[in-house]
C-alpha cells in the first residue's frame, strides 16, 4: 500500500514540476529544489536580483499546493503585530480587530509568502523564528497552530539600503536558500522578453493547474517518505564527514582562494541543518525513484541546505555567496564516499 | 708556595713514585723462563721472507696455549710505536698494530696475538732484517726460581730480507729509455675491482632512487593509481570476506587519486573532460558506480553473485589502467 502511495505521490510531484516549468522557464534546478523542500516540509528562501521571477515562481508553487495562501510585503515599518492582526474603523464607526495574514486562513494556511524579507525589522524576524520552528503563534490569549504551513520568502541581494541582515538563527530555520539566476540560454532569454504570455504575471500564474497536491496530506506523506527511504551506514558516515568538514575545512585540505582557512569558519552547519539536509536528500532519492539515499542525492541539496547556515568571520561576510560556493564545492571534492 | 707543601704530602708523593718505579722494574727486569711444556706456541709468519720495501706491512699471528694456572700479564705485550733496537741501533721495524684475544678452557688458556709491523728501513742493497723477538710475562705459582711467580716467555723473531727501493748506481734513466720497454704499470686489478664494486653500488642506488621517485613502483607506469588498484585487486578471491567491497574501494581510491578530487557518478563527465582517454569506457564507469551504489548504499538491493561482480571489477580495473597508460582498453562483458 505504502509502495503505491510513494508511486502516486511521485507522479503528483512530477506533475507539479511540469506545471511550474510551463510558466517559469529555465529554472529546472530551483524548481526541483523547491519541490524537494515542499515534500521535506521545509521553508524556502529565494535569493536573486530584481525581476528574475522569484515571486512568480513562489506564486506558481502556491497555486499548485492549494490550501490557504497569505502574502506580506517586507517594509521597514512593518511590525510583528501587522502579521497577527489589523485594526480598522468599521461601517458602524466603531474600532474593529480582524486577523492578520498569519491567522486569516487558520489551520489551513499552507503557504505564507514573505516578499522582500530583508526589508522587515529584526522584531518581525524574531516573530517569524517561532512561527517557522514551531508552527504555532500565541495571540488573543489563544494558541494558533499552522501544521501545514510553509514559509516561502525572497530577498533581493543587490539592494542594501533600508534592509536588515537576516540573523543566522533565522537563516537556520530555512531548509533551503536557493539562488535564482537569469537563464543564459538565448532562446529562453528571447522568449522571456518577446513572448507576451510572460508579460501578465497574474494570467500566467492562473494558467497552471491549481491544487496539484493535497496540502493537508503532505505532512503524513512526508513522514512515510522519510521512513521508507533508507540511509546505509556508509552513507551516514559520509554525511558525518561532510558535517565535520563544514566545521574544520582545513582538516580536509579544503582551500578557498584568497581566504585564510583557519579564520574563515566561525560555526559550521548546525545539527538541525544537517538533519534538514538528510531529509531533503531522502526526498531527492524518492523523486529519482530510489529507496536508498546516495551521495549524489546529498550533493543535489548540499549547497542549498548548508551554504546559508555557515557563519563566517565578519571580514569574509561581504563575499559570502562566492566563498560559500567555493567552500562547499571544495568539501564535496575533498570528502570521499565510500 | 713551598710552605703550602706539607711533609705529609711529600711522603705520599714519594711513596707513589717508589711503588710505580718498583712495578716498572718488575716488568722490565728479566724473570726466569717459564717451565718447559707450559706454553705451546703456534705462529703464522708472513708468507715470504724476501723482497720487502720501505712501507710494507708484515703480519704475524702468535697463538700461545698456556696451561693453568699461568696467566698472561697483558701489560707485558709490546706496545704500538715502540722502536725496536738491534745492537743499540734503531732497526727500522716498527710495531704498527697489536690486538689479542683470550679463550679459556678447563686446563689451559689460549691467547691469540695479532701483530702488524711496518718496515721503515731502507738500504742501497738487500739487507737482513727481523721482526723482533717479543718477551711476554706470565703470572704463575711461586717456585724456588721465581718467588713472586713471574716467569717469561720469548716469542721467537722472524728473519727476512729488506730490499732497496732502487739498485744503487745501477739505474740511470737517461740510459734506459728503450722504446721497446713498456712503461711500468701500476697493479690495476684491485683498483678495477673497487671500481666495479662502486659502479654496482651506484647502479643499485640509482635503481632505489628511481623506485622512490616513481612512487615505489619499479616501472614509471606502475606507480599510477589504476595500476596500483589492479595490483591490489588481483589477489582478491571471492572467498575473502568483503572482497568485492575491498575491490570497489581500491577503484574508488584510484579514481579520486587520479582526478585529485572525489569522483562520483554525478561528475563522471567532468572526469572525462579532464582525462579524455577514459571516454571509451564511460559506459563501464557508469556501470561501476551503479555497482558501487548497490554494494555500499542500496544494501538491500545488493547483487547475490559477488564472484561475478568481483571479476567484473577486476577487468574494469585493467581497462582503467589501459586508459591511464594511453592504450585502447579491451571490451568486456556486463557484470
Amino acid at each position: 500500500m505504502s509502495e503505491k502511495k510513494l508511486t502516486d505521490w511521485r507522479q503528483h510531484a512530477q506533475k507539479l514540476e511540469a506545471e511550474i516549468n510551463k510558466v517559469v522557464v529555465g529554472q529546472q534546478s530551483p524548481i526541483r529544489l523547491i519541490t524537494t523542500a515542499i515534500f521535506s516540509r521545509g521553508h524556502v528562501l529565494l535569493e536573486g536580483d530584481v525581476g528574475v521571477g522569484k515571486t512568480t515562481l513562489l506564486r506558481a508553487f502556491t497555486r499548485c499546493i492549494g490550501g490557504g495562501y497569505q502574502r506580506i510585503e517586507g517594509t521597514i515599518d512593518l511590525m510583528p503585530n501587522d502579521l497577527v492582526y489589523h485594526t480598522y474603523l468599521g461601517e458602524d464607526g466603531k474600532p474593529h480587530v480582524s486577523p492578520g495574514p498569519l491567522l486569516m486562513s487558520g489551520e489551513n494556511l499552507s503557504v505564507f509568502f514573505f516578499n522582500e524579507i530583508n526589508r522587515a525589522r529584526p522584531q518581525v524576524h524574531s516573530l517569524l523564528l517561532r512561527v517557522m520552528a514551531e508552527r504555532t503563534l500565541s495571540a488573543f490569549n489563544k494558541e494558533y497552530h499552522f501544521p501545514h504551513m510553509l514559509v516561502f520568502a525572497d530577498r533581493n541581494q543587490v539592494e542594501k539600503e533600508e534592509t536588515f541582515e537576516i540573523p543566522s538563527a533565522a537563516r537556520d530555520r530555512f531548509m533551503m536558500e536557493i539562488p535564482i539566476l537569469v537563464p543564459d540560454d538565448n532562446a529562453i532569454m528571447e522568449s522571456l522578453v518577446f513572448d507576451t504570455k510572460f508579460h501578465n504575471v497574474d494570467a500566467l500564474v492562473d494558467s497552471i493547474q491549481a491544487d496539484v497536491l493535497q496540502f493537508d496530506q503532505l505532512n503524513e506523506f512526508s513522514a512515510l517518505l522519510q521512513a521508507r527511504v533508507d540511509a546505509s551506514p556508509t552513507l551516514r558516515q559520509y554525511a558525518l564527514n561532510l558535517w565535520r568538514a563544514t566545521k574544520t575545512p582545513s582538516d580536509y585540505g579544503v582551500k578557498v582562494s584568497g581566504v585564510d582557512m583557519n579564520r574563515l569558519v566561525l560555526a559550521g552547519a548546525s545539527p538541525r541543518g544537517m538533519s534538514m539536509m538528510m531529509r531533503a536528500a531522502r526526498v531527492n532519492a524518492w523523486l529519482n525513484n530510489r529507496d536508498s539515499v546516495l551521495p549524489e542525492d546529498i550533493h543535489a541539496v548540499f549547497h542549498s541546505t548548508v551554504a546559508h547556515r555557515l557563519v563566517f568571520s565578519p571580514v569574509y561576510e561581504m563575499r559570502r555567496t562566492e566563498i560559500a560556493r567555493e567552500l562547499l564545492s571544495g568539501i564535496v571534492n575533498a570528502v570521499a564516499a565510500p | 708556595m713551598n710552605t703550602l707543601i706539607k711533609p705529609v704530602h711529600i711522603s705520599l708523593i714519594s711513596l707513589v713514585l717508589f711503588l710505580s718505579a718498583s712495578l716498572g722494574l718488575a716488568n722490565d727486569e728479566p724473570s726466569p723462563e717459564i717451565p718447559e711444556g707450559v706454553v705451546k706456541l703456534t705462529k703464522v709468519d708472513p708468507a715470504r721472507n724476501v723482497g720487502y720495501l720501505m712501507g710494507d706491512i708484515l703480519d704475524r699471528t702468535i697463538t700461545l696455549e698456556v696451561k693453568k694456572p699461568y696467566k698472561l700479564i697483558e701489560t707485558t705485550l709490546p706496545i704500538v710505536g715502540y722502536e725496536h733496537r738491534y745492537q743499540g741501533q734503531v732497526s727500522g721495524i716498527e710495531l704498527r698494530k697489536i690486538s689479542h684475544t683470550k679463550k679459556e678452557s678447563n686446563t689451559s688458556t689460549v691467547y691469540v696475538v695479532q701483530l702488524s709491523y711496518q718496515v721503515f728501513a731502507t738500504a742501497p742493497t738487500v739487507k737482513p732484517a727481523l721482526l723482533p723477538a717479543e718477551i711476554v710475562k706470565f703470572q704463575g705459582p711461586s717456585t724456588s726460581e721465581a718467588k713472586d711467580g713471574l716467569v717469561q716467555y720469548r716469542i721467537p723473531e722472524f728473519y727476512f730480507r729488506s730490499s732497496p727501493m732502487a739498485v744503487f748506481g745501477a739505474v740511470k734513466i737517461e740510459d734506459d729509455m728503450s722504446p721497446l720497454r713498456q712503461p711500468l704499470l701500476l697493479q690495476a686489478y684491485p683498483v678495477k675491482q673497487k671500481l666495479v664494486a662502486c659502479l654496482i653500488i651506484l647502479g643499485l642506488s640509482l635503481l632505489g632512487l628511481l623506485y622512490i621517485v616513481g612512487a615505489r613502483a619499479w616501472l614509471p607506469l606502475m606507480g599510477k593509481p589504476f595500476a596500483k588498484a589492479v595490483r591490489q585487486t588481483r589477489k582478491l578471491s571471492p572467498k575473502d570476506a568483503d572482497a568485492l567491497k575491498t575491490a570497489l574501494l581500491s577503484m574508488h581510491q584510484a579514481f579520486n587519486t587520479s582526478a585529485k578530487y572525489s569522483v562520483f557518478s554525478d561528475n563522471i563527465a567532468e572526469f572525462i573532460a579532464q582525462k579524455s582517454s577514459f571516454k571509451t569506457i564511460e559506459a563501464e564507469m557508469r556501470q561501476f558506480f551503479a555497482l558501487s551504489h548497490q554494494v555500499f548504499f542500496e544494501t538491500h538491493n545488493a547483487s547475490s553473485d559477488e564472484a561475478k561482480s568481483l571479476n567484473w571489477v577486476k577487468s574494469f580495473g585493467k581497462q582503467c589502467r589501459d586508459c591511464e597508460r594511453g592504450l585502447k582498453p579491451a571490451k568486456q562483458n556486463k557484470a
